[in-house]
């Protein structure tokens, strides 16, 4: 519900609605909207609700109303929209820049996860998808001068990296660091015993975490002897990903933010991590996937797929559009 | 001639000598005079055959420098250098003090008469300073105190090992299957008749050494000796575990010396691992241990060294250890020091044949208002020899200073070396200091040498990542840092040693 609300009330306004919307007829507003010049902003607010057009209903108008006087980003929480769902992630006009150079990468990206729904997003090299998902996770680099994160009905902004963590958000990291000296395994205990913490439960010594670990391993298809390695040191490509997703199998995560886990894989491996994604999804969980190439989508299947460019999500629609790009390049997009 | 007595005359002869000179007379060459005795006295009979490697004074008259002269007598030293004689002839051990053990006090004491007390402006000293040494009232151990405590608080160790209190081997434990027949581990005056002739030949044959050398060269009051014979390769190591049973305090300023010494040999083919903890018993214990270690590993033979530094933050730690490595053979080094208000390392890495393996990792750790040193100098003379050294520091004091001076010489004839040196610092409070001089001396044209130092505060990118993973900002650094550490401590190669050393490292941070 409150995806839809912000997103209305924000195209609204960027269209000069605002005063006359609390109307009761929403949907010829937004057919409207749609060849408006904020069409591509409306398009990806939609995006969600796009895809289940055919259940719109009255209760819109209401939501609508609400957002005209509401700016309480707390009131969403539980909220759902019309098709019952529940925002996960709701991004609004985020803009970021690097620290060091003060250059602006994110140029107001719009964006709604819903529980149980799978994103992608793709884009050209260099249009901002990894910052996106870095921006997401509070990385230091990136300094955010405009827009909001919700999530979960939080502010995102305002917790620190370890806090969103903790808050149920996971990045599979591109190329994940080096850390020599500490093991896959400490540092593995560390961060669950971190989360358990946060629960309030107990904390697991590392005898009983193993037995918790290894049933684990299966589902990346590792061996417990990886378990002994430090940290990413001396990694091959496809095992840095495969910790990456092991990782995630153990600390679990509501949204999980997969940052190219399919660059530098065999199909073997990517059939491995995809098959390790797809395990751990349930009804609950999101996923949203940064991707090139179509032949991970073809595993992991998306329920929309959002297309990056220069800092922006130009374009949203279902698998078809990751067809289109796979065969005729972006140009066949942003073109 | 008694020792003493001689050294006395000697020591007098040479204040006058100076005094003379400091009047303008002409004045007889002291050194001479101090070599010339000293060479009578080696002409002891029993005495080892092979002669020493003669210091460059020795020679020819001429060839006494201006600058010894001038530098010729430190009354510091000498007053030093007297108070320790004083102190051995007090000890009741002297008396059946050893042949090779008499030689290095001469040739120490000879060389005492030369060397000042070092200052900033001694290059090996320039960031290393030892003024509060200088200025304490250095009071040499004199008496075996037999401190029961220490004994007492002993963890146990299932090794056969040898508690040293001030520089005393005050207990000894060897288990009945210790260690293989053959081998001996105790004092030089225990040593078999068969064997005294074949260690003292190479003790004391070392010329590169400073002023804390020759000190602890006077002042030792045993010579403790581990030998292997050939083709023995013991699966035990040995550890040494070394305190300080006397302790002044920074008020009154007295500061007791000890010199503990000790000498492997290795022969052909044997293996040996020898562990080496140096423990402070109260945090802020005043003293000074001014060890020395000499290491033979002769033909094939290989010497795994561990070395835990952890005295007290107040003490002094100079530390000299002496390796000469025959043709094939394999020296390691591990060592992790932390303690001391002035902690230093001094390790000299001779080669004498080809082939030669030679791996130095260490660690120092300054969480206090301390300077931690490592000058290593590794001298390459023959073929196809190979040597890995790591150094690791990390500074977490503004007032912490680090300082390491790596030397590696490859001569003329080491063609085919492979010398490899890495250095690496993390400095983690503004202020913290370290100074690091790598340095390769490459003569031979057929080599591959490298070495490599990186300096930083810990990377951002581990940190966020241990973020991302839910992991606190002090939680990860914590871990970080001792995943530095650990990339030593991992080397040593017993397994209580290394759990020892974490937890000592975890302990300080």
């Amino acid at each position: 519900m409150a995806g839809v609300n912000l997103q209305l009330r924000h195209a609204y306004s960027i269209a000069q609605f605002v005063p006359t919307i609390s109307s009761p007829s929403p949907s010829p507003q937004r057919a409207r909207l749609g060849i408006s010049p904020s069409r591509v902003l409306f398009c990806n607010l939609r995006a969600t609700s796009a895809a289940a057009a055919t259940l719109r209903t009255t209760r819109r108008s209401a939501t609508v109303a609400a957002s005209s006087v509401s700016s309480a980003v707390d009131s969403l929480v539980g909220d759902r929209d019309d098709v019952g769902r529940i925002p996960l992630l709701e991004v609004k006009d985020l803009r970021a820049v690097i620290v060091e150079s003060r250059q602006e990468i994110l140029k107001g990206v719009n964006l709604v996860v819903y529980e149980g729904e799978i994103h992608a997003v793709m884009g050209k090299n260099g249009s901002g998808k990894s910052t996106f998902s870095k921006v997401l996770v509070g990385h230091p680099d990136y300094e955010v001068t405009g827009g909001s994160i919700v999530f979960k009905g939080q502010n995102l902004l305002d917790m620190e990296p370890e806090e969103r963590s903790l808050a149920g958000l996971f990045m599979s990291f591109q190329s994940p660091v080096e850390i020599p000296g500490v093991s896959n395994m400490d540092f593995l205990n560390m961060a669950f015993n971190a989360r358990k913490r946060k629960l309030g439960q107990p904390e697991l010594d590392p005898i009983q975490f193993y037995s918790h670990l290894v049933s684990k391993l299966e589902v990346v298809n590792m061996k417990t002897d990886f378990l002994n390695r430090n940290v990413n040191e001396g990694f091959s490509g496809g095992e840095r990903k495969r910790n990456e997703i092991l990782q995630l199998a153990v600390l679990g995560a509501e949204l999980a933010i997969l940052d190219e886990i399919d660059s530098g894989l065999d199909v073997d491996a990517l059939q491995d991590v995809a098959k390790a994604v797809n395990g751990l999804l349930t009804p609950k969980n999101s996923v949203l996937m940064i991707t090139h190439y179509q032949r991970l989508l073809d595993y992991i299947k998306p329920t929309l797929i959002h297309i990056m460019e220069n800092g922006r999500i130009i374009k949203t629609g279902d698998n078809s559009l990751a067809k289109l790009l796979e065969k005729e390049g972006y140009k066949a997009i942003s073109g | 001639m008694n020792l003493n007595q001689l050294y006395k005359n000697l020591s007098d002869r040479c204040k006058r000598e100076t005094e003379r000179e400091r009047e303008g007379e002409p004045s007889r060459n002291p050194l001479m005079a101090a070599t010339t005795v000293l060479g009578r006295l080696s002409s002891i009979p029993n005495l080892s055959p092979k002669p020493k490697p003669k210091p460059y004074r020795r020679t020819t008259p001429t060839s006494v420098s201006v600058r010894a002269q001038a530098s010729f007598s430190d009354p510091f030293v000498l007053q030093l250098a007297e108070s320790l004689e004083d102190s051995l002839s007090a000890s009741p051990s002297s008396s059946s003090s050893s042949l090779p053990l008499q030689r290095i006090r001469e040739s120490s004491a000879e060389t005492l008469l030369s060397i000042p007390w070092p200052s900033r402006k001694d290059e090996p000293f320039r960031f290393t300073d030892t003024s509060f040494i200088r200025y304490s009232q250095i009071e040499p151990v004199s008496t075996h105190h037999w401190n029961s405590q220490i004994l007492d608080n002993l963890t146990e160790t299932h090794l056969p090992n040898a508690v040293i209190i001030d520089g005393f081997v005050s207990n000894l434990t060897i288990g009945p299957s210790d260690l293989p027949d053959g081998v001996y581990f105790g004092s030089f005056s225990g040593l078999p008749d068969e064997l005294t002739n074949r260690v003292s030949e190479f003790i004391g044959n070392f010329d590169s050494g400073d002023l804390f050398w020759s000190i602890n060269g006077m002042g030792a009051p045993d010579l403790t000796v581990i030998y292997v014979p050939a083709g023995c390769k013991v699966e035990n190591s040995i550890h040494l575990r070394y305190f300080a049973g006397e302790t002044g305090d920074r008020g009154s300023k007295k500061l007791p010396v000890s010199n503990p010494r000790v000498f492997v040999l290795v022969e052909e083919g044997g293996e040996i691992g020898i562990v080496e903890e140096f423990v402070g018993k109260d945090e802020d214990g005043y003293y000074w241990t001014n060890p020395v270690l000499e290491v033979v590993v002769q033909k094939n033979a290989k010497v795994k060294h561990s070395y835990l530094q952890r005295e007290s933050m107040a003490a002094a730690h100079i530390k000299w250890t002496f390796v000469r490595q025959e043709a094939e053979s394999e020296y390691e080094l591990v060592e992790v020091s932390t303690g001391g208000r002035l902690g230093r390392h001094n390790v000299h890495v001779q080669q004498l044949g080809p082939d030669t393996l030679t791996e130095l990792t260490t660690f120092h750790m300054c969480v206090n208002e301390q300077t931690l040193d490592l000058h290593s100098r590794i001298v390459l003379d023959h073929p196809r020899g190979c040597s890995r050294q790591l150094h690791k520091c990390i500074v977490a004091h503004s007032s912490g200073q680090a300082v390491f001076d790596g030397n590696v010489r490859v001569n003329k004839y080491a063609q085919q070396t492979d010398a490899g040196q890495l250095t690496r610092s993390l400095l983690l409070k503004p202020r913290a200091t370290v100074n690091i001089k790598p340095n390769l001396q490459i003569i031979a044209d057929d080599v591959k040498c490298s070495h490599g130092a990186a300096i930083s505060d810990l990377e951002e990118d581990q940190l966020f990542y241990f973020q991302a993973r839910g992991i606190d900002l002090g939680t990860a650094r914590r871990a970080l840092i001792s995943s530095f550490g650990s990339e030593v401590i991992e080397k040593f190669p017993n397994r209580v040693i290394r759990d020892q050393a974490r937890n000592h490292v975890k302990c300080l941070l």
